[in-house]
């Protein structure tokens, strides 16, 4: 049975990106594009990471976190911030709120499945 | 001398004679008109005589009787009466008559004259006149003689006194009179009639071509006299000597003027003394006799000595006025400098509080208002600021009533009104004077009972922006000075009424440049979000289709694909410097202190860049030194600036190598960058430093780049208490050099 992760983002295409490469590589994909669907998803379906947008829509990416993680049994969840916010105190406003990790926007797809797989700790394999 | 009588021939008008008889009776006599010689008088004592007894009150009748009985009298005015005997007098034939004239002395015996008559005139031969015979003993002559020679030494002795008493008198008026020499010339003028025995005494000064009659004393009219040879005291002036004259009557040719006043009121002996001071005649003491008797030596001594006291006198005057004429001058200078150093004083204050106080007006116009009041003795002071049509009511210092903040519409029927509208000071004396042109002013000023009122516009640009208004309770005009003083405030509150504007002007565009700044900061700061999203899909799909994740793709596209991304990252790499450039502008560029491994900045950035370098063919190496300690600073920043210098080098480096070297030494870091470029001409070392600069806008166009790189990367290393530079040769490549302390002063903006 795949992992399974949620991918938390308003944009369109990030998500087709994210969805179509994790599927690629063998991933399950939720998806989420606002804050609220994303701890609704969380709750229902339990997923093994959460990759988190951090501006998003009717809740942002560092209240959907802490709300996440304040679910039950979702405590240890792996969330990954992934933000465009570029200006200073983004990355500990991120991880003050839960985030185990920040990966700024642009990213490198390839990069981001490493960091992924490290925290399923999974070897480093396709 | 014998029974007979001492006859001395004394001049060639008079003969005394001097002559006692029984009842010790003095007489002097006087004979004139008739030339003598001693050996010509003969006294007969067998004489035939007759007795004759005259009594005049007031006057002295001498009779000369011929011996047929006629009387061949002569009239000689003088003071006293007396008893005389004339007897027989013996005359030559061209004898017109004979006189004695006898001065009363001071003796208590009744005094008669013995005159012998001529028995018979027209045989008298001039060489023979008996004169003044006497039944006189012996003994009594010697007695008489005694008591003469008592009496002369008493009156000796007297004058001496008399004449002492009067110079210290004189000497005493001049102390107690320094101011005014006036009352010195008085005591001169009586104490010189009376112990010289002078009928009058004149005291008289120089003043420009006449003797002006400054004292005076005695029944002679006196006045002013002439300046010139002609009379006595002319000639004393001029020739600045002493004149003694017998008679003055007889000197028609030396003294004509002279003369001719003294046959007019009658005297006869002058002596003139001039008053001298430093050798120049200012002036002459005169006493005057009705009678041709000369002054004694001890006299003129005496108006010599009262002389000198005047000249002491006047000097006196002189040295007292001007020492108090210094005195008031010194005390006016005084009160001026005090006055004009308050004014200073005040002004300056004034001055002080506007440069303290830039954004507030208010207590600038407190200052003027409290040193106006108290510099212009001023019952209170307003000061009114317009408003509109109307003047505001902004300041207030002193005793009258005033509603602060109270309005009063611009009019020229209040004083302060009036000041605004015509632009100029409006000062009024008395305002119950001035009640039909300030009739709204009038009743102000009968509500609060100020009378003299001022109004001083405050002018700017012609336009009158308010008015200092100072008032008195009494009626009392404003000082000159006081005005220029208001004037000045006037010009000192429009400068602070300017100043304040200014800044508070200036202070609003910096708010509003500041709330722009803020804004063009939001912007980038969205923008730059805004500009990431988009390139991050691109990047992403290019990277996925490479990867193969959406099926094989053609061979000839996996380059293009490549391409896509490298522009991608270049584009990216944009976005950044100009948000770091907009941060910078901002004031929110912070540096995030941390430890750091210097060894591993070098790392990533060689790992970053080798590539770039490995494409065009260039050497990367690096000389890392052992055991460099820890720094602490923003690892990522000091990466980025690395990363700047390495490929700045690349870049504009075609063969050669780049080359990174890392040290340490007195406790900072020795970073440089040194490349085999074609190196940067000396005037540019600096300034490739600055925003938006680079070497040569055509090399940037074929190179690339914002030119903010090295703006950024200097920002950062001062940030951290460090410095950047550059050494470059054309030709020779270039060398960046950074010095870094190991670790950054944690106030350089660190969180």
């Amino acid at each position: 049975m795949s992992k399974r992760i949620l991918v938390v983002e308003d944009q369109e295409d990030l998500r087709a990106i994210l969805r179509d490469f994790l599927s690629a590589c063998g991933y399950t994909v939720i998806e989420a594009v606002d804050g609220a669907e994303s701890v609704a998803k969380a709750a229902s379906e339990h997923p093994d990471l959460v990759l988190m947008d951090i501006q998003l829509p009717v809740l942002d990416g560092y209240d959907a976190t802490r709300q996440i993680k304040a679910l039950p049994g979702l405590a240890a969840i792996p969330i990954i911030a992934v933000s465009s916010f570029a200006m200073k105190g983004d990355e500990e406003k991120a991880r003050a709120s839960g985030c185990d990790d920040y990966v700024t926007k642009p990213y490198s797809p390839v990069d981001l499945l490493r960091l992924v797989r490290r925290y399923l700790g999974e070897t480093a394999q396709r | 001398m014998d029974a007979r009588m001492a006859v001395r021939l004394l001049g060639r008008t008079d003969l005394f004679g001097s002559l006692s008889e029984e009842d010790r009776m003095a007489i002097v006599a006087r004979m004139r008109c008739v030339q003598f010689l001693p050996e010509q008088i003969i006294f007969s004592r067998d004489d035939t005589r007759r007795e004759i007894y005259l009594v005049l009150e007031g006057r002295i009748r001498l009779s000369i009787l011929t011996s047929d009985g006629r009387e061949l009298s002569f009239v000689q005015a003088g003071p006293g009466s007396i008893f005389g005997e004339v007897a027989a007098i013996d005359g030559g034939e061209r004898t017109m008559g004979a006189t004695a004239m006898t001065r009363v002395q001071a003796l208590a015996l009744p005094q008669r004259a013995l005159l012998e008559a001529m028995e018979d005139k027209p045989k008298l031969t001039m060489a023979a006149i008996g004169f003044l015979c006497m039944r006189l003993r012996k003994a009594d002559q010697h007695q008489t003689g005694l008591f003469e020679e008592v009496q002369a030494r008493t009156k000796q002795l007297q004058e001496s006194l008399n004449y002492q008493r009067a110079t210290s008198e004189v000497l005493d008026v001049i102390s107690r009179s320094p101011t005014d020499v006036t009352p010195v010339f008085d005591a001169i003028a009586r104490s010189a009639a009376r112990l010289c025995e002078a009928f009058d005494a004149m005291v008289l000064r120089v003043d420009k071509d006449v003797l002006r009659l400054v004292a005076h004393h005695g029944p002679l009219p006196a006045g002013d006299i002439a300046l010139h040879r002609g009379t006595v005291g002319g000639r004393t002036v001029i020739e600045r000597r002493l004149i003694h004259i017998e008679d003055l009557q007889s000197e028609v040719g030396e003294f004509p003027e002279g003369s001719a006043l003294a046959r007019s009121l009658g005297h006869r002996t002058v002596l003139s003394v001039p008053l001298l001071k430093e050798g120049v005649a200012i002036g002459n003491i005169q006493i005057r006799r009705n009678e041709v008797r000369p002054f004694s030596a001890q006299q003129i001594t005496l108006l010599e000595t009262f002389a000198d006291q005047a000249v002491i006198g006047i000097e006196n005057a002189r040295l007292f006025e001007a020492e108090q004429t210094r005195t008031r001058e010194l005390t006016e200078r005084t009160r001026e400098l005090a006055e004009s150093l308050n004014y200073q004083t005040a002004t300056s204050e004034v001055l002080a509080v506007i440069s303290r106080s830039k954004f507030d007006l208010q207590p600038v116009l407190e200052t003027i208002a409290r040193v106006a009041s108290n510099l212009c003795a001023a019952d209170d002071v307003v000061i009114y600021l317009r408003d509109g049509d109307a003047l505001l009511i902004t300041t207030h210092h002193g005793s009258i009533p005033v509603p602060l903040g109270a309005r009063r519409p611009i009019g020229r029927d209040w004083v302060s009104g009036r000041a605004v509208v015509d632009r100029r000071p409006i000062h009024v004396r008395d305002l119950a004077a001035a009640e039909n042109e300030f009739p709204l002013g009038w009743e102000l000023a009968k509500q609060h009972g100020h009378r003299t009122t001022m109004a001083i516009p405050l002018l700017r640009e012609d336009m009158a922006v308010g008015c200092i208004l100072v008032r008195r309770l009494l009626v009392q005009e404003f000082a000159d000075r006081q005005i220029t003083l208001l004037r000045t405030f006037a010009d000192q509150a429009v400068i602070a009424i300017e100043n304040t504007r200014l800044f508070q002007e200036i202070a609003q565009k910096s708010r509003e440049l500041e709330i722009a700044s803020q804004h063009k900061s939001q912007f980038v700061a969205n923008m730059s979000h805004e500009l990431r999203t988009p390139l991050a899909a691109v990047l992403g799909y290019a990277e996925l289709m490479q990867e193969g994740i959406y099926g094989a793709l053609p061979e000839k596209s996996l380059p293009i694909l490549t391409r896509i991304r490298s522009n991608g990252k270049h584009l990216l790499g944009l976005i950044n410097t100009v948000l770091d450039i907009s941060k910078i502008e901002a004031g929110q560029f912070k540096l995030n202190l941390a430890e750091y491994a210097l060894g591993r900045i070098v790392d990533t950035v060689m790992v970053a860049t080798e590539s770039l370098a490995a494409t065009k063919k260039l050497a990367l190496r690096t000389e890392v030194a052992k055991g460099l300690p820890y720094g602490l600073g923003d690892e990522q920043r000091l990466t980025q600036v690395l990363l700047n210098l390495v490929g700045n080098a690349i870049k504009f480096t075609d063969a050669g190598e780049v080359r990174i070297v890392a040290g340490a030494e007195d406790g900072h870091f020795a970073l440089s960058v040194s490349d085999t470029g074609p190196g940067i001409p000396p005037e540019e070392c600096e300034r490739i430093f600055e925003k938006f600069r680079q070497v040569d806008s055509s090399n940037t166009r074929a190179k690339g780049g914002t030119g903010l790189g090295l703006a950024i990367a200097r920002e950062i290393v001062e940030m951290h208490g460090g410095r950047i530079w550059v050494e470059s040769a054309m030709g020779e490549g270039s060398t960046f050099r950074m010095e870094l302390p190991v670790r950054a002063a944690t106030a350089a903006g660190a969180t």
